[in-house]
């Protein structure tokens, strides 16, 4: 399953990035304490958090993820959405909070890893 | 970070690596204010404005290894979403002195952690640095300065069992004593 699958399938808007869209989606990954993320966080995850600081992209950066959801209708910063453009980082937002979105992954196909 | 004493460790670090001969690090609880700050200042090399304004960009770092660092982008993200800031002074050639301000109320700040440990852990992995750790709450106050210790102790180095042993039950008795006598918020 690519990122573009999981963003035409549920209410995702696609914020910087778009060139990553391709990527394979290895798993999913929640959290807003980002050196857990770090820490656990697979390659190729999709990661749902409330967080929109640049430290997002570096993290997404680092861990070598598939793509960030910035979810709850929180709004990624612009130095956050620039950063992701320069980057290439897929940065994606939803209105709908991190639980929801994460049963929709789930539902999709995406699991935990 | 879970805890702010992992903040600490890295402001810390920060200053050694700008080669500073002398820390002080001062925690400074205002419950009229409502504010926590933590502020580290050194006497290291320092930072001319240009670098001093890209610090925070977690995409700009000193590391040769990768090309990512966090320290300060952490410390940033983590004040402003508690009401707070994060304020870098810096001159070249004298130092730099970093603030981190935290609504001390604030809902989603996260507690000091253990201070006692953090404060031993630095003094334990640089005996040579002249640091000073001040922890003050409301106006009351406790300071510990290696370099005192050092002058008490004579040929005793500060990183003898005995000496860390004391160190320990000191740091720890005096932050009881803070918060008069209070259990403190990570007990």
């Amino acid at each position: 399953m690519t990122v573009n699958d999981i963003v035409k399938s549920l209410p995702l808007t696609v914020v910087a990035g778009g060139d990553g869209l391709g990527a394979e989606v290895t798993g999913g990954y929640v959290s807003d304490l980002l050196s857990n993320v770090m820490g656990h966080a697979a390659a190729g995850n999709i990661w749902v958090t409330m967080q929109g600081h640049q430290n997002i992209v570096a993290v997404a950066s680092l861990a070598g993820l598939a793509a960030v959801i910035v979810a709850g209708g929180a709004v990624p910063e612009r130095e956050t959405v620039a950063k992701a453009e320069s980057e290439g980082i897929v940065l994606l937002t939803t209105a709908l909070p991190s639980f929801a979105v994460v049963g929709l992954l789930y539902q999709s196909g995406v699991k935990g890893q | 970070m879970r805890e702010l004493a992992l903040h600490i460790l890295d402001l810390v670090q920060n200053s050694l690596e700008a080669g500073a001969s002398h820390v002080l690090l001062a925690i400074i609880e205002d419950s009229s204010a409502d504010t926590l700050t933590i502020r580290v200042s050194d006497n290291g090399r320092g930072m001319d404005d240009a670098t001093r304004r890209r610090v925070l960009d977690p995409f700009v770092t000193t590391r040769k290894t990768r090309r990512v660092g966090l320290g300060l982008p952490l410390i940033d993200m983590s004040t402003r979403q508690c009401g707070g800031y994060l304020r870098i002074d810096s001159k070249v050639g004298e130092g730099t002195e970093v603030e981190a301000v935290y609504r001390h109320s604030h809902l989603d700040r996260p507690p000091l952690g253990d201070l006692v440990a953090t404060v031993k852990t630095l003094i334990v992995a640089n005996p040579e640095l002249d640091f000073v750790y001040r922890h003050e709450v409301d106006g009351t106050a406790f300071t510990v300065a290696t370099g005192e210790l050092t002058s008490i102790l004579g040929e005793m180095p500060l990183t003898h069992p005995d000496v860390l042993a004391w160190l320990g039950e000191y740091l720890a008795a005096e932050e009881v004593k803070l918060y008069g006598g209070a259990k403190h918020e990570n007990d």
